[in-house]
């Protein structure tokens, strides 16, 4: 041993010494802004896991090594890191402008977001942790601009619609890409014949870290082909190194709809039925007579006697064994629609944790939600393991995988006599049950009882979802690696559903029983180089190369029987005949190569340039490939020196990009081939034309200009974004009628072009900080969208189906309401009377004029968040809301048509007209017994009221107990908390919830078009939940 | 760990073997074929023959709509519609919407299926020589059928007299391969529609072979062509007709009840042309509206009054046929579920040359009273005197809720419902969306056209 080495031995035992004298250091910690003591902030000793809190007065002792650094960490607020240096410390605590230093995840790639030239919304899995939601897409309604979230109805496993800055196609999708972990999912397959389900209900998602949304071109475009509609990246939590921690979060509530409607009781029905026979009777008489048609009766009143003795021998049909005459039953059928004991429950546990070398999440959680309706419900496991390990200093690998199973008991569309909400068509002087206890049907009931399916019938449909990825990355060097990543998708669902011998599917044929089996097998690998270094102190350049491939197979089965042994054997084993049966198969791939570059200098400057190229299958080889390219730049004007000393502005980014994304899908996957399929007659196969051939088929093209500013005021205290938009889609890929004599009813061809442009504001503002802390989160964003081209002869494409009026106009918004305008009912004589093209009025439906009558597309969406939190408390009130926009009530010919059948009718019906003289919206009741005097049931605004609403989304109030209480218990975190779910809407809808959209119309090429439109829609959910949080 | 070769090759691998799935975009659908081949081969065009029938059997069309509508017309309190659904509820009113989608399904089915007949006409000499004779007559019969029914519907009645003027329906001839301005077609006159369904279904009795399974014959071809000529008055021609479909198999024959005549899974003896239906295909929407849920069908939506009851006398068999079912008289014919559909019956052919033979006093195949006193003796029933209004409402019971009503009474200029034979209201309009699709069609009077 020299001396060189011994005397470095002792240097090092000395210090060594020195280092383990400790030393108290006591002191405060407030607030930099306005020097309020903060409690509750953790002090670390640096590199190791000793620490303490502040008191209440914000103080705090510890005992230190010398020469130590103590960390300073709160929520909200910066994290500071001072040396010791004496045994007072006193430190000031700078509230955190997080918005800029925040991380958000771009396609291949993240950045912070001050760099940010692109438009990206970023939701935190934290924030909707409580929501007591299945689907993720519901938990992020009102809390990112330029994104519209919409439920079809409150059935639960029903389709909800996300729309990024409006809907950009007309028979394409506009629904966003999903994006997990790098894996683009499938989302398109709850679409596909027979087999329901809702493909992004399969996240879990308190498993998830972020969800960004990429909205403007550049932000999207290196998705090329894909991200016409935006798209929406979904990125998992990670382990961190460190203590494992445990995270246990329960929760139960209850599930009540969010409004009721109030229909005719027996007695309304009654009087208001037997004075619509007679009105019906005399306006038939007085029309016979007036048109001169020969009839058989010879008088008025003979007439009137024959119709009112129709009616009441219905009514006593109706009334069962009961007599309707003393009103002896008074059914209120809409609640028996009603699951009035449905609860949602969630049990949720994590643990995530690691070393330095291998970090790991895990997960399991059960979910349980009853819908409102009658026989609908879900229940939902799913397992995640997310693990990284760093190989070496050069290689890493990884892979998350996660998994789900579930079972949905489902309901029927809205427009099946069988679902629960056409409940309420059926008439209150009936009975639920006769004198043997067994559910009326008809004829007693007026239409098919519903309770019967509930009762005798079942439809489940279970869904096994493996989503799965795996990467390596390699780092060449410390500014050059590698990524490779495989991802898998893999979705089996399989519905089975049996009617029994009392269900009107089942009735004659002793039973009948359908099993629909679908497997999607979708396979991504995405492999790409990035680049980053700084060259000199001034440029820092940031470079991204790669290519991914997609394929995508989905097989389908079913099997339908009948003629069951027993309601008991429900599966087709049991079946006497099979009686129908197939399987078939569709495929897709995509190849895409990107490059995307982005530069920075001097923290002022910054340009993002990129490209794609993309094939896909779904086009002929005279289009097959598609280049995307875009272009981004950004300006941060604060960091300049005539701003960078400014005290009140403490940050200004002007930003603009422009970029072309493309779409593909929603068009099926052989759109461009001329085909032929199988069918069968007379029990031979044989071939029938399915589809016109048109090889020029291409991408749809979506070219968007996003001009924003970025701002923050007071240390960032105020922080917010302006952006504005215009997105034009031009070669829509859009599914043209053609003339039916052709032997076809529509082609998709690239013609036709859409535009949407708009306003986004989002505003973040720390209102009071210290010990009591509010905090407000506002998003508003204005979409205009526009139809600038159909099929180019066309201007305009008609959709009165009788029902509804959405309808294609060059010059309006898709989907606007077109056709009879309503001009009330006629004051002298009842008549339900229409404008005509020149202004004047006419009670015959079939000469009203045609007009845009309402839009059903909202003008302004958005959110606002309140947080207030004090000492363990902290309550977030979200408010939602949508304005502009209309619905219709394509039931409303039915359940408000002034008894022109036996539907119950909704109460307004009571208003109609009398008597010479009375103004009223609502034409006289008339039983149309001769099918020949309709009055006023014609799709026209008569059916359209306002759809805008402002609702209390989410209300959450939490308490976490504090540290020394938990700590007794053994654990690092209690909170207890409430969240109340659209608790309260405030809207003028004339329906039951007016976030509403009948799923009956949402498939086909005319999807799009198909909004705003009701037809029994069960009202959303309103929820009452409570939950507890433990952290150990 | 350095960087070394490995990982740069592992690197290269992925990306070559990743660049190298371009092959993969050339993906072909597994369920369908591509249309080059479907008129490729004999026995292709034959399964397009095939799919023809399929077609027509479409509820829209032949299926069982195009026979409801005949009823729901001309229901003049005999029968009442009362059921939800508001297309054929309009169409029973005679208050029927441009909009009215039973109509446009009517429409666009027909058209697909002389479409795909114009398909396998036009790859005739594909088909083996020894069969062309009977593909080409199977796929004129169905062409001819399909004008025929759709210049009924959508066009005023021949008998109003302006058939040389007014508008029938567009005739195409030639299957499509693309769309283009051509294909946006003209109506036809009336009589052109008729002179084409009358040279397709003559063609096609000429081509075709007395038997041929379920499917055309030269039977058929002669029943539908009376049924054409009685509808345009020419009755010497709708008596040739009917004596030949009587005459051309002796194997035809009136089933030994009334009631055998319906509710067949196969065809009964007297079924001259029928739709096929199972429980796997085949559409049968007589059955569905005017059944109850008891046998499978609606909600009961057609109900039979007792105006059409007193129509019988007494002892008749048909009379018994009706039942009584969830409130209301059924019609027996259309109870039972996945039943053929008969189109033609050997009894209409009796009729049609009773009915013939006595307008033109001639006795073509045997005399009128012989052919009525054979319907009538089936059903129990005596005989009458063989006079023309005594065989028109033996036709009319015979045939009732069977989807002549309507016809015969626009032929034979009868008010129904109050409204006279050439009312707008009795005849649909063309459908919006085709209005829509095709500027150059002009709407029928009565419908803002």
């Amino acid at each position: 041993m020299n001396r060189k080495l011994l005397g470095f031995i002792l240097l090092s035992f000395v210090f060594s010494l020195q280092s383990f004298a400790q030393k108290a250091v006591r002191g405060k910690v407030s607030a930099a802004d306005d020097g309020v003591a903060l409690p509750g902030v953790s002090v670390t000793l640096k590199g190791t896991n000793k620490g303490t809190q502040t008191g209440p007065e914000g103080d705090f002792t510890i005992e230190v090594p010398e020469n130590s650094t103590l960390i300073f960490r709160s929520i909200g607020f910066e994290t500071k890191e001072i040396d010791v240096k004496g045994p007072i410390l006193n430190v000031s605590l700078k509230s955190e402008s997080k918005q800029l230093s925040e991380v958000v995840v771009i396609g291949f790639g993240t950045q912070k977001r001050a760099d940010l030239t692109g438009n990206v919304a970023q939701v935190k899995g934290a924030d909707i942790a409580d929501v007591p939601v299945a689907n993720f897409t519901q938990a992020i309604q009102g809390r990112a601009s330029g994104v519209m979230v919409e439920g079809q109805s409150g059935k639960v496993g029903g389709g909800i619609k996300l729309r990024i800055r409006g809907a950009g196609s007309i028979s394409a999708s506009n629904e966003p890409l999903y994006v997990v972990d790098g894996i683009p999912i499938n989302t398109d397959v709850n679409t596909s014949g027979g087999v329901t389900g809702n493909a992004l209900s399969d996240l879990n998602f308190d498993d998830v870290e972020s969800f960004d949304i990429l909205k403007d071109a550049s932000a999207a475009a290196i998705y090329g082909s894909r991200g016409a509609n935006g798209v929406v990246i979904i990125t998992t939590k990670k382990g961190k190194s460190g203590k494992t921690n445990f995270s246990l979060d329960m929760q139960y509530g209850d599930n009540k709809p969010t409004n009721h409607r109030e229909f005719f009781n027996a007695e309304q029905y009654v009087n208001y039925f037997l004075a619509a026979a007679e009105n019906g009777a005399k306006y038939y008489w007085n029309r016979q007579n007036d048109l001169a048609l020969n009839d058989e009766y010879t008088s008025e009143q003979e007439v009137v006697d024959d119709w009112v003795s129709a009616m009441k021998g219905r009514l006593r049909r109706y009334s069962g064994y009961s007599d309707y005459t003393t009103l002896q039953t008074n059914t209120d059928w809409e609640s028996l629609a009603y699951n009035d004991k449905a609860h949602n429950a969630t049990i949720n546990l994590s643990a995530s944790g690691g070393n330095e070398k291998s970090k790991f999440y895990t997960s399991g959680s059960y979910v349980k939600q009853d819908g409102i309706l009658i026989g609908n419900n879900l229940e939902r496991y799913t397992g995640r393991i997310n693990f990284d390990n760093q190989a070496s200093k050069i290689v890493s690998f990884g892979f998350n995988l996660g998994l789900s199973g579930s079972k949905t008991r489902r309901v029927q569309e809205d427009n099946e006599f069988s679902t629960p909400m056409q409940i309420v068509a059926l008439s209150p002087i009936t009975p639920v049950r006769n004198q043997n206890g067994d559910l009326y049907d008809t004829p007693t009931t007026t239409y098919y009882n519903p309770l019967i399916d509930y009762e005798d019938g079942s439809y489940y449909s279970r869904a096994f979802r493996n989503l799965g990825n795996a990467y390596a990355k390699i780092d060449f060097a410390k500014n050059l690696f590698f990524r490779s990543e495989f991802g898998v998708d893999l979705l089996n669902l399989n519905d089975d559903q049996y009617y029994g011998r009392l269900t009107q599917t089942g009735k004659s044929i002793n039973g009948y029983g359908e099993n629909n089996y679908l497997k999607s097998f979708n396979y991504n690998t995405n492999n790409y180089f990035n680049y980053h270094a700084l060259l000199g102190s001034k440029h820092d350049i940031e470079g991204t190369l790669g290519m991914s491939y997609q394929h995508s197979r989905t097989d389908q089965n079913y099997v339908i029987g009948q003629d069951f042994p027993v309601d008991d054997l429900k599966k087709l084993a049991s079946a006497g005949t099979i009686t129908g049966g197939s399987s078939s198969t569709s495929e897709y791939a995509f190849l895409s190569y990107f490059l995307r570059g982005n530069y920075k200098f001097n923290d002022k400057y910054l340009l993002s340039v990129s490209g794609r190229v993309d094939g896909s299958s779904r086009f002929g080889n005279n289009n097959r490939y598609g280049f995307f390219p875009a272009v981004a730049a950004g300006w941060i004007m604060s960091n300049e020196n005539f701003l960078k000393n400014n005290t009140t502005l403490s940050f200004l980014k002007l930003k603009g990009s422009y970029g072309l994304t493309g779409n593909a899908d929603g068009i099926g996957n052989f759109p461009q081939l001329g085909l032929y399929t199988g069918a069968k007659y007379a029990k031979v196969s044989d071939l029938a034309p399915y589809q016109l051939a048109n090889p020029d088929l291409k991408w749809e093209k979506s070219a968007q200009v996003d001009v924003g500013l970025e701002y923050g005021f007071i240390n960032n205290r105020i922080y917010g974004e302006v952006d504005y938009y215009n997105k034009k889609t031009t070669d829509l890929l859009y599914s043209v009628p053609v003339p039916g004599t052709s032997g076809f009813s529509s082609i998709y061809t690239n013609i036709g072009s859409m535009k949407n442009y708009g306003v986004e504001f989002t505003l973040n503002t720390q209102n009071l900080v210290g010990k009591f802390r509010w905090s407000t989160s506002f998003n508003a964003s204005y979409n205009r969208n526009e139809i600038t081209k159909l099929d180019g002869i066309n201007t305009i494409i008609p959709g009165n189906d009788g029902r509804y009026l959405n309808s294609l106009i060059v010059g309006e918004p898709i989907g606007v309401f077109y056709g009879p305008k309503y001009a009330g009912a006629d004051p002298q004589n009842g008549d339900a009377l229409y404008y005509k093209n020149d202004g004047s009025l006419t009670n015959d439906y079939n000469e009203a004029g045609d007009f845009v009558v309402g839009n059903p597309n909202p003008k302004w969406i958005g959110g606002m968040t309140n947080t207030f939190s004090y000492k363990g408390f902290e309550l977030s009130v979200l408010l939602q809301g949508v304005s502009g926009n209309k619905i219709m009530n394509g039931a409303g010919g039915f359940m408000s048509a002034n008894a022109d059948w036996f539907d119950n009718q909704t109460v307004d019906q009571l208003n109609s007209w009398k008597k010479p003289g009375d103004v009223t919206e609502v034409p006289e009741a008339r039983w149309n017994w001769s099918g020949s005097i309709p009055n006023g049931l014609g799709a026209s605004n008569r059916y359209i009221s306002d759809g805008s609403y402002l609702r209390f989304k989410t209300v959450n109030l939490g308490y976490s107990l504090p540290k020394s209480v938990a700590s007794k218990l053994h654990v690092d975190r209690v909170r207890l908390y409430f969240v109340g779910q659209n608790l309260f809407t405030i809207t003028n809808y004339d329906g039951w919830d007016p976030e509403v959209n009948t799923d009956y119309r949402v498939t086909g090429t005319n999807a799009n078009r198909n909004q705003g439109s009701d037809f029994y829609s069960a009202p959303q959910i309103k929820s009452f939940t409570f939950g507890i949080n433990l952290g150990f | 760990m350095r960087i070394n070769i490995k990982h740069i090759l592992l690197a290269g691998l992925v990306a070559v073997s990743a660049t190298s799935c371009d092959k993969d975009l050339d993906i072909l659908p597994e369920q369908y074929l591509d249309e080059s081949q479907a008129l490729a081969s004999d026995a292709n065009v034959k399964k397009v023959l095939h799919g023809a029938y399929n077609a027509l059997s479409s509820s829209y069309l032949l299926g069982g709509d195009a026979q409801l509508y005949s009823e729901l017309l001309a229901a003049d309190g005999e029968i009442r519609w009362v059921g939800t659904f508001s297309q054929p509820r309009e169409i029973y009113g005679k208050n029927i919407l441009t909009t009215n989608s039973y109509v446009r399904d009517t429409w666009l089915n027909a058209y697909n299926t002389i479409n795909i007949c114009n398909n396998v006409l036009g790859a005739i000499d594909k088909v083996a020589t020894a069969d062309q004779n009977r593909v080409k007559g199977e796929a004129s019969f169905i062409r001819g059928l399909v004008y025929f029914e759709l210049v009924e519907y959508f066009a005023k009645p021949y008998s109003a007299g302006g058939a040389g003027t007014d508008l029938g329906v567009p005739i195409l001839l030639t299957g499509t391969t693309e769309i283009s301005e051509e294909s946006k077609v003209k109506r036809n006159t009336i009589e052109e529609t008729y002179n084409q369904a009358i040279s397709d279904l003559t063609a096609a009795e000429s081509l075709l072979p007395v038997t041929n399974d379920v499917y055309a014959t030269k039977t058929a071809c002669a029943a539908i062509l009376s049924r054409v000529y009685l509808q345009i008055g020419k009755y010497n021609e709708a008596l040739q007709a009917s004596n030949r479909a009587i005459g051309y198999n002796s194997k035809i024959v009136l089933t030994d009840t009334y009631e055998e005549a319906f509710n067949n899974s196969e065809n009964s003896s007297e079924d001259i042309f029928a739709i096929q239906v199972n429980e796997q295909d085949g559409a049968n929407d007589m059955q569905l509206f005017f059944s109850i849920p008891d046998y499978g069908g609606r909600d009961g939506d057609v109900e039979v009054t007792d105006k059409h009851l007193a129509l019988y006398e007494d002892d008749d068999a048909r009379l018994a046929l009706f039942y009584e079912g969830s409130g209301a008289i059924r019609s027996g014919k259309w109870k039972l579920q996945y039943k053929n559909l008969p189109i033609i019956r050997l009894a209409e052919m009796y009729l049609t040359r009773a009915e013939c033979n006595a307008r033109l006093t001639s006795s073509i195949g045997d005399t009128p009273q012989n052919d009525l006193d054979k319907i009538r003796d089936r059903v129990g029933l005596t005989s009458i005197p063989a006079t023309l209004d005594n065989i028109v409402k033996e036709r009319k019971l015979e045939l009732a809720l069977e989807g002549q009503t309507i016809h015969d009474a626009k032929r034979m200029k009868k008010s129904v419902d109050g409204l006279p034979y050439d009312s707008n209201k009795l005849v649909f309009p063309i459908p919006q969306r085709e209005m829509d699709a095709n500027s150059n069609l002009i709407q029928n009077p009565g419908y803002g056209g």
